[in-house]
């Protein structure tokens, strides 16, 4: 027996070393300290020049759990909410009609597309705002007959309702676009197998053509909503109060616009991370079924790498490592 | 209860002007196995695809035990029936694809209920209890939970017989069921099918396994350009081929 192969089982592999990222490592460490170090620092106020927190963190303090600016972050996350629901219903619908074979629904679903995703999100807000000036009322009823279902006072409409109605039909444009290239990753062998066992159009786009989609609609669906938490910020300058609108109210009051951003900044990014761990899980559940391994939940992944420091310092027997 | 189950007379069929099915005939009968064979891009496929309307044929007639699947026939005229009878008369043929054709996100029990519980309105306990049944006579008893992506291909190909024999088809169309698996795994399916055969079902299969259409099929076609050049006992003309372009076709494929 050769001496290689005595000491083939005690073997240890040495990873390869890398100066040049350790010292990059030390420098980005140097400066992070040095930005933490800002953040709780203080400087002499502009008037008396008594030292205060750099951040007004004692403002921010006063203002973020304030019932006024918790009333704020209600409605703009139920205005995300409602935009996003009205949104994705209207996406899929219209990207339904847009892969239809008749031409009377692709058209008009390719039209209005085109329209709201050419047109700056600001100015359909200002739009809808204005929009009772071109249409005061919209009647929906049998034409020509005059038999009158229910009446539509667009220029009753409320700030609020405005600023919904011009999120969700822009939002329907970008949700169309994302449907629709849900819809046409799916093999069309699956649309031929379901028609085979004799389901009918629609059930086979329930049953098997959008649960598939779904996989490729989630994660882009998630950015949607995450970046409309953020663009209901828009609907501050119609008059909306949500949380934006709020902060500018609040600081044109006691002039700290600085501090009144801070705040609300510190709730989108709270609400965004919310949004983001949901969309994990939401996204793990729609990928049942495909070949790659679904992503460890977070937890799973803490287990594993304490698991995996802990063998590495031989903390725990080997034995017990695998 | 008339003893034919497929009849084709003079089918026709092109997409553009390429001319895919040129008058088609073809008889099959209650119980019988019949095998189509031909070269790629024959129109073997589209023939069988017209039999369950997957696809719309441009002239002739096709009837599937008595019924004009997909038509109705007034005044002279062919009428496109509505996509819900459409749906209705597929529902009594089964089809097994090529490339399998499993849906991804459901497991193999899900695969084979879902049909009889959306198209025939079963209950999900007695649909499961029949899908074990129809798993369990495939093979795959133990495999009824596992997704598509954890079968192989042979077995993903039984689980699709049982998903089309669980709406207790009257007719079966195989469109190349075996050219997608490696060669060992092609016996299993074949093994399944055979013992489907057996049982009385009546069958279209579509394959260049000779030696199956030797063995079970009662009689066979063979297609080329969209015409049936050759059709009898298979023991008889993959045997003895009579036109030149099945002594070819047979020299290339055995
Ligand atoms: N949807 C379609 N649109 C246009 N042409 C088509 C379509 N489907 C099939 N064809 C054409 O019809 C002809 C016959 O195709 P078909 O799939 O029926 O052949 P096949 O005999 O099944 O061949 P293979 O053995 O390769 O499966 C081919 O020339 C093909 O290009
Ligand atoms: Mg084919």
């Amino acid at each position: 027996m050769s001496a290689l192969d005595e000491h083939a089982e005690s073997l240890e592999v040495v990873p390869v070393r890398h100066p040049g990222r350790i010292a990059a490592g030390v420098a980005m460490l140097v400066l992070v300290v040095m930005f933490l170090h800002t953040l709780i620092s203080r400087i002499p106020d502009p008037q008396t020049g008594q030292p205060i927190w750099r951040f007004r963190w004692n403002i921010i303090g006063q203002y973020l759990f304030s019932p006024i600016i918790l009333r704020a972050l209600l409605l703009t996350i139920e205005l995300t909410v409602v935009a996003m629901v009205i949104g994705i219903i209207l996406g899929v619908v219209i990207a339904v009609m847009r892969i239809s074979h008749s031409r009377l629904l692709s058209m008009p679903a390719a039209a209005y597309t085109w329209f709201f995703r050419g047109t700056p999100v600001y100015v359909q807000i200002l739009f809808w705002f204005a929009a009772g000036t071109l249409y005061p009322t919209l009647t929906f009823g049998v034409p020509f007959l005059h038999i009158t279902f229910f009446t539509f006072h667009v220029n009753h409409l409320t700030a609020i309702e405005a600023g919904i109605v011009a999120l969700s039909l822009n939002e329907g444009a970008y949700m169309a676009e994302i449907a629709r290239a849900g819809l046409i990753s799916v093999d069309e062998g699956q649309m031929e197998a379901a028609l085979s066992v004799g389901m009918t159009r629609v059930q086979t786009l329930r049953h098997i053509v959008l649960p598939q989609a779904m996989r490729v609609i989630i994660p882009p669906t998630g950015n949607e909503a995450i970046s409309m938490l953020k663009t209901t910020s828009l609907l501050s300058t119609i008059g909306v109060y949500e949380l934006a609108g709020t902060a500018a109210n609040i600081s044109a009051q006691n002039f700290e616009n600085v501090a009144l951003l801070e705040t609300i900044s510190i709730w989108y990014l709270v609400v965004t991370t919310v949004m983001s761990i949901g969309q994990f899980y939401v996204e793990r559940r729609f990928a049942r079924g495909s070949s790659r391994a679904t992503p460890e939940t977070p937890w799973q992944r803490l287990r594993s790498d304490i698991r995996g420091v802990r063998a590495r310092w031989k903390l725990i027997p080997q034995g017990l490592t695998r | 209860m008339s003893d034919v189950m497929v009849q084709s007379i003079n089918l026709a069929k092109s997409f553009g002007s390429n001319e895919v099915l040129r008058n088609i005939n073809m008889e099959v009968h209650r119980g019988e196995v019949t095998c189509l064979i031909g070269p790629s891009g024959s129109g073997k496929s589209t023939f069988l695809r017209c039999i369950n309307h997957l696809e719309k044929y441009d002239r002739g007639e096709l009837l599937v035990d008595g019924v004009r699947v997909g038509f109705d026939l007034r005044n002279g005229k062919l009428y496109e029936r509505t996509t819900s009878e459409i749906a209705k008369d597929r529902s009594d043929i089964g089809m097994v694809f090529q490339r399998f054709n499993l849906f991804p996100h459901l497991t193999a029990l899900a695969n084979v209920t879902i049909g009889p519980i959306k198209v025939r309105g079963m209950s999900p306990s007695d649909a499961k209890q029949r899908a074990r049944d129809l798993l369990e006579r495939v093979g795959l008893g133990a495999k009824a939970d596992a997704y598509p992506s954890q079968l192989s291909g042979g077995q993903q190909q039984r689980v699709a017989i049982a998903r089309a024999l669980a709406m207790d088809p009257k007719l079966m169309l195989f469109d190349e069921p075996t050219s997608a698996l490696d060669p060992e795994l092609v016996g299993e399916v074949l093994d399944v099918m055979k013992d489907l055969a057996r049982s009385g079902m009546t069958m279209i299969v579509v394959t260049h396994e000779m030696g199956f259409a030797r063995e079970v099929a009662t009689s066979a076609y063979f297609m080329d350009q969209g015409i049936i050049y050759e059709s009898g006992d298979p023991k008889e003309i993959l045997v003895r081929p009579q036109s030149e372009r099945l002594q070819s076709f047979l020299s290339k494929v055995l």
